[in-house]
């Protein structure tokens, strides 16, 4: 018998972590959030990667973020965030792989030199080439918007708007010099701002 | 009928590809990308707003993500073989899909395999190359520790996952990088490579596709 409350493994600040977060929020599934060490004897047992984040449920392990919120979901039998029927499943699978292809890669460099201010990656062409790859992401975001009408796989908040919100909180917390306006995007971005769970672990002032 | 849209010789359309073979399911394949183009059309990118390979189409039903469309195969053709039915499996072979993307793909494919096939020897960043074989051996490591007492990542069936990691193999081991011993992940690979739907899709060589000079 599993207990109610899920242990999250991870640092609250983590991009990955506050999917798991805010995807407990719109679950309404009870959570407890620890910060083990990385390193630690307690946590590396748990995730031979030694990333985070980890969720425990019971006596079950789990680790990739993206597999976790499905997991939940899956579990809670959400099927409002995440439907049992193959197709419509699929359709929201495609923009959380989405995200993990395109979308993260696109800004990895840019979101190192712009909000880490990590020293390796501070080459201006390196900067430009993730930025303008980061636009065209977004620019696919907005362009799905408008024709999927409100959120990014329908016309109803499903389980991909977690990581896409996310990932478009960050692309509005990062500072770029002349960021394109997509309107279709800024408006989803307040919409989004509606849900206690995304002002809670997503628009809460961390990139 | 099932229909692929895609290059064969994209390590991408070849996790679709292998899943079919494995499922046994009639299909069609349609050359697009790369030097066949084709991803540019306002007819493609209605279906793929990434205009990239593959996407699905199933009876009318499209789909587009790699790793979406094995699930979406695997769940509506092979649950119980290729999905595992019990949800902790599934949820574990889905992390190891995951963990392809996130910790493989970019140094095995976007590092390794592209600089060695699409970049000139000369222009070749053999620094970045050398650094990404590393990290992904290292990587492979955690994947060497989960089979060391399994024939197949999730245990004794081939599934979903060992179609994501296992397609990125073939090239790992036959690009000219720097690889560290990973006996459990060479036995098995050399068990992937007996499986005809393996050798029919994936063990495409892909010296044709290298750029003059590299």
């Amino acid at each position: 018998m599993k207990p109610a409350t899920l242990k999250i493994l991870g640092k609250p600040s983590s991009i990955n972590v506050r999917k798991v977060l805010w995807a407990c929020e719109e679950i309404g599934r009870p959570f407890v959030l620890e910060e083990p060490a990385l390193g630690s004897a307690e946590f590396r047992p748990l995730n031979p990667n030694g990333l985070m984040p980890v969720i425990v449920d019971g006596d079950f392990v789990l680790w990739e973020s993206n597999t976790i919120i499905r997991y939940l979901a899956n579990d809670a039998a959400a099927e409002n965030l995440l439907p049992s029927d193959a197709r419509a499943r699929a359709l929201v699978e495609t923009w959380i792989d989405w995200q993990a292809t395109e979308f993260n890669t696109a800004w990895r460099y840019a979101f190192q030199a712009l909000v880490r201010k990590s020293p390796p990656h501070q080459n201006k062409a390196d900067i430009a080439a993730s930025v303008r790859d980061w636009t065209k992401a977004v620019a696919i975001v907005d362009g799905q918007l408008r024709r999927s009408n409100r959120f990014i796989a329908g016309p109803a908040f499903t389980l991909a708007d977690i990581p896409i919100g996310l990932s478009i909180n960050r692309w509005f917390m990062t500072p770029i010099e002349n960021r394109p306006s997509f309107p279709a995007v800024r408006a989803y971005y307040e919409r989004l701002s509606e849900r206690p769970g995304f002002m809670l672990h997503g628009r809460n002032g961390i990139p | 009928m099932l229909k692929i849209l895609g290059r064969k010789t994209s390590v991408n359309v070849q996790k679709a590809m292998w899943t079919v073979g494995e499922l046994g399911l009639p299909h069609e394949r349609a050359d697009l990308g790369g030097e066949f183009g084709g991803l540019d059309t306002p007819e493609y990118i209605a279906l793929n707003p990434n205009r990239l390979v593959p996407t699905l189409d199933d009876g009318g039903f499209t789909l587009w993500e790699s790793n979406t469309i094995i699930r979406y195969l695997s769940r509506t053709y092979g649950h119980g073989t290729l999905a595992p039915a019990d949800p902790h499996a599934y949820a574990r072979a889905e992390a190891w899909m995951d963990w392809s993307l996130t910790s493989l793909y970019a140094d095995v494919i976007l590092t390794c395999f592209i600089q060695h096939v699409r970049v000139t020897a000369k222009d070749r960043d053999v620094a970045a190359v050398a650094a990404a074989a590393k990290r992904a051996g290292e990587k492979l490591g955690i994947l060497d520790a989960q089979l060391a007492s399994r024939q197949f990542v999730m245990g004794g069936q081939l599934t979903i996952a060992d179609i994501a990691v296992g397609t990125l193999m073939y090239r790992y081991f036959n690009l000219p990088v720097a690889r560290p011993s990973l006996p459990n992940v060479e036995a098995w690979y050399a068990r992937l490579t007996q499986r005809p739907a393996y050798q029919a899709h994936v063990m495409i060589d892909f010296k044709p596709m290298m750029v003059a000079g590299a």
